[in-house]
């Protein structure tokens, strides 16, 4: 018996390292500079210091900063939900199971494409010379060209494109849980199809609505591509920011305190979404 | 009970026009990926490989390509590894703080890649060994770990165990019961994870931003690179051979295990 139990910690073990001396170890690290006044490697006497912090208020262009990036998330975030709850409605309700294969790789397959390249085809649309105004340019219908992209309706646009499929997928769960008869009562005691769907199927998807837009809002804060491609590298939104303390000013105390502000917003966020789902888990309408 | 009145017409007219939205980037892409014009224009010019030619004949690109083939290689098998052991030993092994441990080699998933890539390069700084092949490996093991153990995992909880001791009965060794057994039952969800890792260390941005030696970058930091001096269809070019290659992966997914199952809607 001990032998056996032995034998699962050694297959446990190069897992364990591995995150505790590239994962753990660092991210604890991020926080402790974040804390400090220097490099505690080429600067002997660092103390600790709440200055990367007091950095953070006392600024208002990184208030600024936050303020788009919350923006940015909130607008990509309701954008998904208007758009993904058609789209997830259909998948769950969809009986033919050929249909709703094909239906769920049309969705599903921008997620395979990576972030860089759904980025740029965006750009091949929205840009100055791009798709649409060059064609009306051609055209003559304007002369110049729309400002499609460079602003944060373009950031928004091609964030909603990428993460739909995520809303998508967590409200198909949750939508295809509910218990038909429910809306079957409803319609049996006289009230229409749409009194049905928003006094019964719509509450009851809550849990998927909530799940899906928590996740969405967490994963279009923490984005860097399309918001850096798409803003024309003149938005600077969080992640943004984190980046360039390290690339343009070297800056590893502040932009752990950036990235600490990421990690605990996105963390809290994940908490709530977890806690949603595994209640939806349970049962929803049951 | 068949009913289709206008609502159901307008719903789907709705969807069909949303599923449109979704794969109207791409389509463009592989449009423009296969014209002959510079310029990004609607009519097309016509059709021409061009930009694939270009693609595969530019020094830089095709570093970057092979570099991240070969860096997608070597992480698929060292995450499969070390994936489905920790899975395996979590699942199975009654080990205290398994719920902990799950959801420690998950986090990656959770915390913004941009963090693991900021955490991992302080890390490399402060040690003194800089930025190497071996770092930005090891970054992309931390993020697809996460994915190996998920399917690994799901598959294991479902798992009629009976089969395993109906073996030992017999008088299977541990080995055999393992290889001969376990092994092909949860293939699939090792298959699973092993493409899924095999797509996000090939598509990796954020990670790879931090940790890639200077000069040599990854497909997507190259392509990221081009991306702000210019804007010719090389760059549609490279993203058609990128789609054509996660397609294959998926395709195989489908085939060995199928999408519903791994969805699981």
């Amino acid at each position: 018996m001990k032998r056996k139990t032995l034998k699962y910690y050694l297959l446990l073990l190069p897992g364990l390292l591995l995150f505790s001396f590239f994962f753990i170890i660092p991210l604890a690290v991020v926080a402790l500079v974040s804390l400090l006044t220097g490099n505690p490697v080429n600067d002997p006497n660092v103390t600790f210091t709440l200055r990367n912090y007091a950095k953070l208020f006392s600024d208002i262009y990184y208030f600024d900063v936050l303020t788009i990036t919350l923006r940015i998330g909130l607008y990509t975030t309701l954008v998904c939900l208007i758009i993904g709850y058609p789209l997830a409605y259909q998948l769950a309700r969809m009986k033919s199971k050929n249909l709703r294969t094909l239906m769920l790789m049309a969705v599903l397959s921008p997620m395979l494409i990576g972030i860089v390249i759904r980025t740029y085809a965006w750009m091949t649309l929205l840009s100055d010379q791009g798709v649409i105004n060059a064609t009306l340019k051609n055209l003559g219908l304007i002369r110049e060209p729309l400002k499609l992209m460079y602003n944060e309706f373009g950031i928004c646009l091609a964030l909603v494109h990428i993460f739909t499929p995520f809303m998508v997928l967590t409200l198909t769960g949750v939508i295809g849980k509910i218990d038909l008869r429910l809306e079957e009562a409803a319609r049996n005691l006289g009230a229409s199809k749409f009194r049905t769907f928003f006094e019964v199927t719509l509450p009851l998807s809550a849990p998927g609505i909530l799940g899906g837009s928590l996740l969405v809002f967490a994963l279009a804060i923490s984005s860097y591509v399309t918001p850096i491609l798409m803003g024309g590298f003149s938005i600077i939104t969080l992640p943004i920011l984190i980046y360039q303390q390290i690339s343009g000013v070297f800056n590893f105390g502040f932009a752990g305190t950036l990235g600490l502000i990421l990690m605990l917003v996105s963390l809290v966020i994940v908490f709530f979404y977890h806690r949603i789902m595994s209640r939806v888990a349970g049962g929803v309408g049951a | 009970m068949k009913k289709t009145g206008w609502e159901h017409i307008v719903f789907r007219v709705i969807n069909l026009l949303l599923i449109a939205f979704l794969l109207l980037p791409i389509g463009i892409v592989l449009l423009f990926a296969f014209n002959s014009g510079v310029f990004i224009i609607f009519p097309p010019e016509g059709f021409s490989l061009r930009w694939f030619h270009s693609f595969f004949t530019h020094r830089e690109f095709m570093r970057s390509f092979w570099l991240s083939l070969q860096l997608a290689a070597t992480t698929v098998v060292i995450s499969t590894l070390i994936g489905t052991m920790a899975a395996i030993a979590i699942v199975r092994g009654k080990i205290p703080g398994a719920g902990f441990l799950s959801a420690l080699f998950l986090s990656p998933l959770m915390l913004p890649a941009i963090l693991t890539g900021l955490a991992l390069f302080q890390f490399y700084v402060i040690l003194d060994v800089g930025r190497t092949y071996t770092g930005l490996l090891i970054g992309h093991i931390v993020v697809t770990i996460p994915y190996v153990i998920r399917t690994v995992t799901a598959l294991l909880h479902n798992f009629d165990r009976s089969v395993e001791e109906a073996a030992r009965n017999l008088g299977a060794g541990e080995l055999a019961t393992f290889w001969h057994i376990t092994l092909p039952l949860i293939r699939p969800g090792v298959i699973a994870g092993s493409v899924f890792a095999f797509i996000v260390s090939f598509d990796q941005f954020a990670v790879s931003l931090f940790l890639v030696q200077p000069g040599i970058n990854t497909l997507p930091i190259q392509l990221f690179n081009y991306l702000k001096y210019s804007f010719d269809p090389t760059v549609a070019a490279a993203a058609t051979v990128s789609i054509a290659l996660s397609v294959t992966m998926v395709l195989l997914l489908e085939r060995t295990i199928g999408l519903q199952e791994y969805v699981k809607l």
